[in-house]
């Protein structure tokens, strides 16, 4: 190997050199950091609701007017009645809020009365008997909510205390990592209630919370206010069928009622495109620097290394008088591209993995995988190698004639 | 050593030929010192690009120590010229970015010979040529007497069979072409073939045998007496 004399020419040619080192140890930086941000999105996106995303579809209802607890009780009632009996319709309930809607509650939950920090944080659902076959939700301990388990609570008042709730299997396995967590008690608020079930999955409505995405408690409420969301569960084949027909069913059935325009009446997979539009946005962004970034790298190396060959033409001839193959010369570009690569790939490393810390502490991102690091650097690494050849094939064919050439 | 028969050197574009070497015959025997001269444009480097294996020829044969390289392929080519060919340029062509000791090293690498063969032997074509203590030195930091020495001590390192010297002193004052081809007759004396393009006179008549190039042909001045007003030069190298 020529790399002594290769890294001996170079220090001749230091502006090139450093520039090139430079911007592969930014692209690095950046890329790796990008590719691990698109990587955690995509892994979000791609997070299973644990719902039966494809049969559901949500109303938001506004009732128009002032009426009692008792007579909004009567008129949910009376909406989930007719749309229970809806064709194409599986199921419905009525609730304050679904997985993924960004809009819901939230509270904290305790294992013991005086307990100061919470054991956990949880998304509060509003449920009744009918929701887990509504949504689809797979219990795995315990039981359903029973009808006479149901109550109505105010808007006005402060969450009643729920007798009995279910979790999910993520916050039973938060808050009771080594036991069973039904029939154990917890603190929800300042009121005891009991785990009476253990559901498999059911997302918070908000995406890329700090405390989880999974940890949702089912509290057996029918929430009396002016407005609620209908959840249905359609049977296979019939979600748009019944997109249309259930909102007429429901003005046939009163009109005082509105229901939005926009986002009124929803397939969960609107919810889910709604839920994840901006990390999907922010993917292809940084999906697209990376490309951008990469090209303007390659086209760089391609730049610097078509006027080192340009102006080197007549030292390329010598060395081919004085005995140099064609893979000689071939070979001689390819090993300074690596070597100003491996320069750099080490600064862009050390700047990958700054950048990631300022971002950890900043804005409370996860550390870097070493692994995207180092594919990274391979990477750069071939794209170097890529972006060289053409030009490097072109110096291989310089006729060793050109030795004899006066410039 | 050296023996074309023949050869022909054609450069075509589209609506044009023309000849650089027509029927070019010579034969230049195992440790032999000739010079070539010639008017400019005679042909004169071009032959020496061809003998050098620097470029190809159209037609002919050309025998190098024995082997016809007509047939060699790029890599068979370049072995030879890293192996039995030594190189001396007018513009020196030394590598300006590698020091001296860099620069004689370059055909050794080529050559795949160890490190500590190599340094060996560019210690001593350095010493031979009076500059062991500028190893260190860039090409720019010496004279262009220094730089020609530092080419011949690249050359000699490989010791090749043949040097070939393209105007070795053209751009060299008096005092350092002398020097100059001191070295070469040295390196004449220790066995090696050397076959040198120049214009200078005096410089072909230290060589023992002058040949003419005129119109890409050899010609030969006793026969054709109506040359002898354009190339003054060579005959009197001839005469002396």
């Amino acid at each position: 190997m020529q790399i002594k004399p290769i890294l001996t020419a170079l220090r001749h040619h230091k502006a090139g050199t450093v520039l090139i080192a430079v911007q592969i140890a930014l692209t690095l930086a950046i890329v790796c950091n990008a590719l691990f941000i698109i990587h955690q999105r995509v892994t979000q996106l791609s997070q299973p609701s644990g719902l039966d995303e494809a049969h559901l579809i949500r109303i938001q209802n506004q009732w128009v007017g002032k009426a009692d607890d008792k007579a909004y009780g009567s008129l949910m009632a009376t909406d989930l009645a007719t749309l229970r009996k809806l064709p194409g319709v599986a199921d419905a309930y009525a609730t304050n809020s679904v997985p993924l809607s960004g809009g819901g509650w939230s509270m904290s939950l305790r294992l013991k009365a005086d307990q100061s920090a919470p054991s956990a944080q949880t998304a509060i659902y509003f449920s009744d008997d009918h929701t887990l076959s509504t949504l689809g939700l797979k219990l795995v301990a315990g039981r359903n909510f029973r009808a006479d388990d149901i109550r109505p609570m105010s808007a006005k008042e402060d969450l009643l205390h729920p007798a009995v709730i279910i979790v999910t299997r993520a916050l039973a396995d938060k808050l009771f990592p080594t036991s069973r967590a039904v029939g154990q008690t917890v603190y929800l608020a300042n009121h005891l209630s009991t785990i009476i079930g253990v559901v498999e999955r059911m997302q918070t409505p908000w995406v890329g919370m700090s405390w989880g995405s999974a940890a949702s408690t089912l509290v057996p409420f029918r929430l009396l206010t002016g407005g609620t969301n209908y959840v249905i569960r359609t049977q296979p084949g019939q979600p748009d069928r019944v997109r249309r027909s259930a909102p007429d069913a429901l003005f046939a059935q009163n009109r005082m009622r509105v229901i939005p325009d926009q986002h009124g009446v929803e397939t969960f997979r609107q919810i889910r495109a709604d839920a994840y539009a901006s990390d999907r946005g922010m993917a292809i962004l940084m999906g697209v620097i990376c490309v951008v970034l990469l090209a303007i790298t390659a086209a760089g190396i391609v730049g610097l290394t078509s006027f080192w060959v340009g102006q080197r033409r007549k030292q390329i001839g010598v060395r081919r008088a004085l005995g140099a193959t064609r893979g000689d010369i071939l070979s001689y570009f390819l090993t300074e591209n690596l070597l100003i690569g491996m320069g750099g790939v080490l600064l862009g490393i050390a700047l990958a993995i700054g950048l990631n810390l300022w971002m950890v502490t900043r804005f409370e991102m996860q550390h870097l995988s070493l692994w995207y690091v180092l594919a990274g650097a391979v990477a750069l690494l071939l794209l170097g190698q890529g972006a060289v050849l053409a030009p490097a094939l072109r110096a291989s064919r310089v006729s060793p004639v050109e030795a004899t050439r006066s410039v | 050593m050296l023996k074309m028969n023949h050869l022909s050197k054609v450069y075509r574009t589209e609506v044009v030929e023309t000849y650089a070497l027509r029927d070019f015959n010579i034969d230049v025997k195992e440790g032999e010192f000739v010079a070539v001269t010639g008017p400019s444009g005679s042909g004169k480097t071009t032959f020496l690009t061809i003998a050098g294996l620097l470029e190809t020829f159209s037609g002919g044969e050309y025998h190098l120590d024995g082997i016809e390289v007509s047939q060699l392929n790029d890599n068979a080519r370049s072995k030879i010229r890293n192996e039995k060919i030594g190189f001396i340029f007018q513009a020196f062509n030394l590598i300006p970015d590698l020091n001296v000791y860099d620069n004689i090293e370059v055909p050794l690498r080529y050559r795949g010979m160890k490190g500590a063969e190599r340094k060996q032997r560019i210690m001593d074509s350095l010493e031979r040529v009076g500059l062991s203590s500028r190893a260190k030195h860039y090409p720019a930091e010496l004279s262009g007497g220094q730089q020609q020495r530092v080419a011949i001590a690249r050359a000699l390192a490989g010791s090749p069979r043949l040097l070939l010297a393209d105007e070795p002193t053209g751009n060299l004052d008096t005092q350092m072409a002398r020097g100059v081809l001191e070295l070469i007759e040295d390196i004449h004396r220790d066995g090696a073939t050397i076959v040198m393009v120049t214009h200078d006179p005096e410089l072909a008549a230290r060589a023992q045998r002058n040949v003419h190039i005129i119109d890409g042909q050899v010609v030969d001045l006793s026969e054709e007496p109506r040359f002898h007003a354009h190339a003054g030069e060579a005959a009197q190298g001839q005469t002396l």
